[in-house]
């Protein structure tokens, strides 16, 4: 798991995982060895309504193919109604991504609660292979410090 | 009187008849307005020294006889009356303010009270019917080359069965089709033409000229809140105005005016939006980058915007988002304005207006706002009880488990949004 196979397009993807949900059940895939593609990196947040639209862009505009988003089921928030809040920005977030002309395909959201380890990696490999057909995505070019290589 | 109410009205005092565009019921009201106390000041629309229709400056009022100077439609001007109240008037915390208000100023008037930055409560919101503005410069080039006519001869513009009709000081009106002068680059505001809320039934109340027999003096009035049926209940009583019913044919001919403009709003928003939604998301990405990368940071659209609210702006280099002294900035100055007001746009262009490096901004947040409209039974800028989409996440939905219901609902409902 993890190699490069050189000259096929392996996705960046940046996922905003709950700490209380999603981050926990990628760490129970860890533990529980469950394979799932490497080609997502995990950023955890307190709540999946802490993940401001501006994350989502700015992760975008700096080279990332894909944007994964996961929080605990509706009802189910630690905080109560981030996860709603979430959703309705995550909606709105794809189709601004529609409307300036990125792909909305590449951001995704879902519930995936603490003892979803299976869900979690089912998610990510799906998610992983629906950006490989997508190819890189439109800022991939872009290196981190945000400067375009011309 | 109550909400809902309407009635054709007509100012008392002569000289008021006489200035009025119509009936000079908005003047003799705004009179009143001060005279009773109802508010502290009027803000009105006037020409720049009394003679200039092509340079018109807002007016705070305080003064009862002052209130006729402001007489008549400007149609070649869109002052940003809600950003000023906002920003100039202390969001009418202090003192109690009749609005003369379009539309699209109504409207973002609301959106701005339901973020706090305006009291609406010491609002009274005249509103006036409207369907377009033109850019005072392009309007006075078109009036030389073609209605060749000099601009300063004009006393009167008006839109009209697809119509732009001028009157001139003698009396003569000269009318071209609306649609044809827009292909030259003339006629409205770009927004403008895509704008489907004719009637500010949002505001206290709605005035206008339609439902209005040919030469006839008086203004249609619609009572929109009840604060509106007070506030007339009172001027009638008074004297100020004189009403009659208007009848069921009035009433059916201003619907049909109002569905004729939405219709012709509908047509230039599928036109104006055709190729930008049949291109590929990569031809659109394109085309939008190279429109950003025009961009000259000069953040008038961020100042004109009325709905733009954060305190402390997400642009500014502090906030890690954009780099200062870049330019053109970072493409996040652009995505972070869209994702903050995409919701909440009321299309009223004073975003695009001020651009000096005519970006199409408005383009943008419509094409956004269209989609977001149907998904979240949200019409920006028509009831300040309703909360912002992104922030009005109700209890019930803690009981719904599907992650698309939002966009699901955005496609069966697909429709322009109307009033
Ligand atoms: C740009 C524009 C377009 C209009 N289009 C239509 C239309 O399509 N159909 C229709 O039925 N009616 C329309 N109206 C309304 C109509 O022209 C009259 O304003 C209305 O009937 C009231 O007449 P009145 O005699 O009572 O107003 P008046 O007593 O003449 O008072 C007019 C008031 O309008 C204000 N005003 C003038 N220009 C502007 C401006 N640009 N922005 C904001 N306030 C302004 C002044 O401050 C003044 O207080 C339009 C008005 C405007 C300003
Ligand atoms: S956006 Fe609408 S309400 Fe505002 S000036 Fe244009 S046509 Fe009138
Ligand atoms: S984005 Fe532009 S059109 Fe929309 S409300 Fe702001 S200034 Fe008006
Ligand atoms: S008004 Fe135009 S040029 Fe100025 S910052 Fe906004 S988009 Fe850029
Ligand atoms: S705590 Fe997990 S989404 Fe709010």
């Amino acid at each position: 798991m993890g190699e490069e196979v050189k000259g096929e397009f392996e996705p960046r993807i940046i996922g905003f995982t709950c700490n209380w949900c999603t981050y926990a059940a990628a760490d129970l895939a860890g533990t529980a060895r469950m394979k799932y593609p490497p080609n997502i990196r995990l950023i955890r947040q307190m709540c999946s309504g802490r993940v401001d639209p501006l994350f989502v862009l700015k992760v975008f505009l700096r080279g990332a193919d894909g944007v994964f988003i996961g929080g605990c089921h509706p009802g189910e928030c630690h905080y109560m109604t981030g996860n709603l809040s979430a959703r309705r920005r995550y909606s709105m977030m794809k189709k601004l991504l529609e409307s300036v002309g990125i792909d909305p395909k590449r951001l995704r959201m879902e519930w995936i609660s603490a003892s979803e380890g299976i869900k979690f990696s089912d998610t990510v490999k799906e998610f992983t292979a629906q950006i490989k057909g997508l190819g890189p995505g439109p800022f991939r070019h872009i290196e981190t410090e945000g400067k375009e290589q011309k | 009187m109550v909400k809902g109410d309407m009635y054709l009205a007509q100012a008392s005092d002569e000289e008021i008849l006489k200035q009025g565009e119509s009936g000079g019921a908005v003047t003799a009201l705004l009179k009143f307005a001060l005279d009773s106390g109802v508010v502290d000041a009027v803000l009105g629309v006037k020409k720049r020294d009394g003679n200039n229709r092509y340079d018109a400056v807002l007016d705070l009022i305080t003064d009862p006889e002052k209130v006729i100077d402001c007489a008549g439609s400007l149609h070649c001007v869109s002052l940003n009356i809600a950003r000023n109240v906002k920003e100039y008037l202390g969001g009418a915390k202090q003192m109690k303010i009749a609005v003369l208000c379009k539309p699209c100023d109504a409207r973002a008037i609301i959106e701005i009270a339901k973020r706090k930055q305006i009291n609406r409560d010491n609002l009274l919101l005249i509103g006036l019917n409207c369907t377009g503005t033109l850019p005072p410069v392009v309007a006075k080039e078109m009036l030389i080359s073609e209605y060749e006519v000099d601009p300063n001869e004009v006393v009167m513009e008006d839109i009209e069965g697809g119509e732009l009709i001028v009157t001139l000081a003698d009396g003569t009106k000269i009318a071209k089709d609306l649609l044809e002068l827009e292909k030259k680059g003339y006629g409205r505001r770009d927004n403008c033409r895509r704008c489907n809320v004719n009637i500010p039934t949002m505001a206290d109340i709605a005035c206008g000229k339609w439902g209005v027999k040919e030469g006839e003096k008086k203004t249609f009035t619609e009572v929109c809140s009840d604060k509106g049926a007070e506030f007339i209940d009172n001027a009638i009583k008074t004297g100020v105005i004189k009403v009659e019913p208007p009848g069921e044919d009035a009433i059916e001919e201003r619907k049909r005016k109002d569905r004729e403009a939405i219709e012709l709003s509908n047509k230039c928003e599928a036109e104006d939006l055709k190729e930008l939604r049949e291109i590929s998301l990569d031809d659109r990405l394109a085309y939008w980058l190279h429109m950003f990368d025009r961009c000259i940071k000069c953040f008038s659209c961020r100042d004109a915007c009325p709905i733009c609210y954060c305190k402390k702006c997400f642009l500014e280099p502090d906030r890690g988002y954009v780099k200062g002294g870049e330019v053109p900035p970072d493409r996040m100055f652009h995505l972070t304005r869209l994702a903050h007001d995409g919701d909440s746009c009321v299309n009223c262009g004073q975003c695009q207006d001020a651009c000096p490096a005519e970006i199409p901004l408005t383009r943008l947040y419509l094409m956004l706002n269209i989609k977001l409209s149907p998904m979240f039974d949200y019409v920006s800028g028509m009831d300040v009880e309703q909360k912002p989409p992104l922030i009005a996440a109700k209890d019930e939905e803690a009981s719904i488990d599907d992650i698309d219901i939002f966009l699901v609902k955005g496609e069966a409902g697909e429709v322009v949004p109307q009033q």
